[in-house]
């Protein structure tokens, strides 16, 4: 599947998906209603949001984070990624 | 004596970041003259703003959710500088806090800010790069069931982030593809970079927002913001109208072109990629 590809890579090499930071969230839902990649998943119990299928979250984009108040969530750093993607396109034409 | 500026804050009472946006504002507002425009008056008066609004406009975001910034768009206002808090806080290594009441380091930090402000050096006027990016575009299809979805084949370079970079000399025109705006349908606010503006590849140029979805703008490349597309601010649709040409969203000077060409697409290679997309989703 193309899916699962992102320049070249498979995209659960990629590890490119937001952290949520409990100590800041107040599960006011704003990134998850505003995602529509269904990277966010509801529950029940004391932790009511998380971060379900990280493969959906779209490589680079970090828009989910504009919604939040309480800034509570975090990307990876965006040149080490693009670091390992370089390197396994490299290994990938290698190999 | 500094410009005279009208001053646009956040009006978000509730969060920590809006009561900073307006010490900002009315440190900026006593610090030139200026004039103060209270958001929630302007959206059901505008009328009464009509004369502060004929000095260049100054917009301050509290949060991301950047609403004097979008009530600015809505009503077509021509933005002068513009300054989001909590970005600028956390650039400086700080935030806006829990407190709904700034304290002493926090108006300190808003009185920096303002002054910052003030002496930043105003929004770039567009350049005459017209001509070079107004040559006319031949463009390959690929039609999947319904959808037809155009590629030039000349002289852009993607990313699979579906945003383009049509080059021509040290400079780059960027936008969404015909794909992406087709995918997001139709727009109903763009959100532009400032000028001046330092992007690596993959940053975000500012984003689109359809009654469907929000996206940032990925850059396919690395370089300074030195002019941006006003009118698609103004009206989106033109970014479904037309995406690779009038619908350009930031207009780069480049850095380093054959270090980003490592990890974009050409024309070519785009349309393979726009091929198998549709053909996943709309199978």
């Amino acid at each position: 599947m193309s899916d699962e590809t992102f320049m070249g890579v498979l995209r659960e090499k990629i590890p490119w998906f937001p952290t949520i930071d409990y100590s800041k969230c107040d599960f006011c839902m704003e990134c998850d209603k505003f995602c529509p990649h269904q990277v966010f998943e509801r529950r029940e119990g004391e932790v009511k949001l998380v971060v379900a299928n990280p493969a959906n979250c779209v490589v680079f984009c970090r828009a989910c984070a504009k919604t939040c108040g309480p800034d509570a969530l975090s990307f990876p750093n965006k040149p080490e990624i693009i670091e390992l993607i370089k390197r396994l396109r490299e290994e990938g034409s290698n190999g | 004596m500094a410009d005279r500026f009208a001053v646009l804050p956040c009006n978000g009472l509730d969060k920590p970041a809006g009561p900073l946006a307006r010490e900002i504002a009315l440190a900026l507002v006593e610090a030139c003259q200026g004039e103060l425009i209270c958001p929630v008056l302007y959206n059901n008066l505008p009328a009464l703003y009509a004369k502060a609004l004929e000095l260049p406009l100054v917009v301050i975001d509290g949060c991301g959710t950047r609403c004097a910034s979008k009530l600015a768009a809505e009503r077509s206002l021509k933005v002068s500088r513009k300054l989001q808090v909590t970005e600028a806080l956390k650039e400086m290594g700080e935030s806006p806090g829990d407190a709904l009441t700034p304290d002493a380091e926090r108006l300190a930090l808003c009185r920096r800010l303002a002054e910052r402000l003030l002496s930043a050096p105003a929004e770039g006027t567009t350049l005459d790069t017209e001509a070079a990016f107004s040559e006319p575009v031949e463009y390959a299809t690929v039609t999947h069931d319904k959808f037809i979805f155009r590629i030039p084949m000349k002289g852009y370079l993607f990313n699979e982030n579906h945003c383009w970079a049509r080059i021509a000399g040290n400079r780059a025109r960027v936008g969404i593809s015909d794909y992406m705006q087709q995918e997001m349908s139709d727009l109903t606010f763009c959100e532009l970079p400032e000028v001046g503006t330092e992007v690596s590849q993959f940053d975000a140029v500012g984003s689109v927002e359809s009654v469907k979805a929000v996206s940032d703008i990925i850059s396919p490349v690395s370089g300074r913001v030195v002019a941006v597309n006003a009118a698609a601010a103004a009206s989106p649709e033109i970014i479904n109208e037309d995406p690779y040409v009038r619908g350009w969203v930031a207009e780069i000077e480049l850095q380093d072109l054959e270090s980003d060409r490592a990890l974009l697409l050409d024309g070519e290679a785009y349309l393979a990629l726009v091929r198998q997309k549709a053909a996943d989703y709309h199978p």
